[in-house]
């Protein structure tokens, strides 16, 4: 369960990202999060990922409150969360395989799970094949596989994606979306994008963020801002 | 260990500059360790020798000698006193420079002065008794051995003052350059840096590799430092030998008992100074290191 409660984001240089939002997302939810930029998208999920710290208001992750200046369970917050970016982040100098599992590495899992995890990953992405090549033997839409499959491994609970298709031609958005679809079923997804088609047809739960302010939260919504 | 490799082979001019200033600074370390060591050994073995040599006038009598032995003994400062004739520092002289006729035929029993070699109890008791001798108008020479003491005693606080703020000096320029180089390094992994933190790796895991790497520094550069250091020092032990004639052995700060001798060096002393230098050098590679990583890798 992510809860946002009266959340405000204000940076130093006096820019106020966020205005006193509040909402819940309970286990297992999809959620989008749509709006123009500039409206406090990835700041939430910055927020969820504890990169930044409210200026007012408590951000709680099942039973940790990254909110807290004091917060010092940093690294164990994100091992529950796969995390998905735009540009991929998918090191260069290391192949599919490496970049996989290093997500599993960091949690200090065993050779023989990573190998197991790795290759369920794969499979799910679609990418089994490809595990030794290097990110510059993939295409774009293979290499957004990757980062998915590097976000799903091992006990992470909750999938961060900001603007997972931004990137990507509609055709291979479209297959990125199947993959987030077969996920649901066992994660809790919040995805910010500007890609109404895929809002629209998807039908899941939309928060729509307007100038930092949480415009509208329905429960099955399109891209209406 | 192929982290390790993979990153000295990207970054080679960086982790030169790391071994070679850890190197100096190690090689310079073990250098002053040794001289200091060295001069402790001396200061220790001058020590041990007679502490008060007094020199009568050469027509001196036995007799007179043997009173003013007395004398001195009854102070009830003196631990022994040893009456050395004409014949026998003759004898010592003749041991001495049998390798020389030349020097053995100018000089006779005749020309070398009797003497009394006087160890005290304490050694605060030595000015009294060469006060006393140098009273003595039969008494020709006092040579009074706490003056040798104290020029080593003098020479070695210098030698360890000037080896600290050298050290010192050094060991700072080692944090810089080992500060950068790792700054440099972690520039370098940026990106891959901010991914592994944003995946859940804690800090210490970030960080790690960077202390290993420190760590395999610190080693190798001590072990490189050591290797050459004990290499010339093997190189040139003919020389050593022949300018510590006649002193058999020295002791490592008095620790004897443990087989710790600087001169002759044991396997011991050269195995401690192997360990100093590698837990010196791995110190100082941690430590900058780990300042660098702490600076430079945050939340």
């Amino acid at each position: 369960m992510i809860t946002f409660d009266n959340v405000s984001m204000h940076y130093n240089s006096g820019v106020s990202a966020l205005e006193d939002v509040s909402f819940e997302i309970k286990d297992g939810d999809f959620v989008f999060l749509v709006g123009p930029s500039g409206a406090g998208k990835t700041t939430i999920l910055r927020l969820i990922l504890r990169e930044l710290t409210p200026s007012t208001g408590t951000v709680a992750v099942d039973e940790f409150v990254p909110s807290e200046k004091s917060f010092k369970d940093i690294h164990k917050l994100r091992r529950s969360m796969g995390v998905i970016f735009q540009d991929f982040k998918i090191l260069p100098d290391k192949n599919v395989r490496e970049n996989i599992s290093m997500s599993l590495k960091v949690s200090g899992y065993s050779n023989q799970y990573i190998k197991e995890e790795v290759e369920r990953a794969l499979e799910l992405v679609g990418l089994p094949e490809k595990m030794e090549m290097f990110p510059m033997q993939l295409s774009a839409g293979e290499q957004q596989r990757v980062a998915i499959a590097r976000a799903i491994v091992g006990e992470r609970k909750i999938i961060l994606a900001d603007e997972p298709t931004g990137n990507l031609d509609p055709k291979t958005s479209w297959e990125i979306m199947k993959i987030f679809k077969k996920l649901e079923k066992t994660k809790t997804i919040i995805l910010a994008t500007h890609n109404a088609d895929i809002v629209n047809s998807m039908q899941r739960r939309v928060i729509v963020m307007k100038g930092g302010k949480l415009a509208k939260d329905m429960k099955k919504g399109g891209y209406d801002f | 260990m192929n982290s390790i490799f993979t990153s000295i082979r990207r970054t080679p001019y960086q982790s030169m500059a790391s071994f070679l200033i850890l190197f100096f600074t190690l090689f310079l370390s073990l250098f002053f360790f040794s001289l200091i060591s060295f001069f402790h050994g001396i200061l220790g073995y001058v020590e041990t020798k007679p502490q008060v040599t007094i020199y009568f006038q050469t027509e001196t009598r036995e007799a007179d000698i043997s009173r003013i032995k007395r004398d001195i003994e009854n102070t009830g400062k003196v631990a022994s006193a040893t009456y050395m004739s004409k014949e026998s520092a003759l004898e010592i002289y003749q041991d001495l420079n049998r390798d020389n006729p030349l020097l053995l035929e100018m000089v006779s029993a005749d020309i070398l002065p009797p003497s009394l070699e006087v160890y005290t109890t304490r050694p605060e008791y030595l000015q009294d008794i060469a006060t006393f001798a140098s009273g003595q108008n039969i008494v020709d020479e006092v040579v009074f051995q706490r003056d040798v003491v104290d020029k080593i005693v003098s020479v070695t606080n210098t030698m360890r003052l000037i080896s600290i703020s050298i050290l010192v000096v050094l060991i700072l320029v080692s944090f810089m350059v080992l500060m950068t180089t790792s700054a440099f390094k972690i520039a370098l992994k940026k990106e891959e840096i901010q991914l592994l933190r944003l995946i859940g790796a804690s800090r210490f895991y970030v960080r790690a590799p960077f202390l290993n790497e420190g760590v395999f520094f610190g080693f190798v550069s001590g072990t490189a430092a050591f290797s050459i250091f004990y290499g010339v020092f093997f190189y040139f032990r003919s020389f050593f030998d022949s300018y510590l004639l006649g002193i058999s052995e020295l002791p490592f700060f008095g620790l004897e008992a443990y087989n710790l001798y600087v001169w002759p060096p044991t396997a011991e002393y050269i195995g401690l100074s192997y360990l100093m230098t590698i837990t010196f050098g791995i110190s100082i590679a941690y430590v900058g290191t780990f300042l660098a990583t702490s600076k430079y890798i945050g939340d």
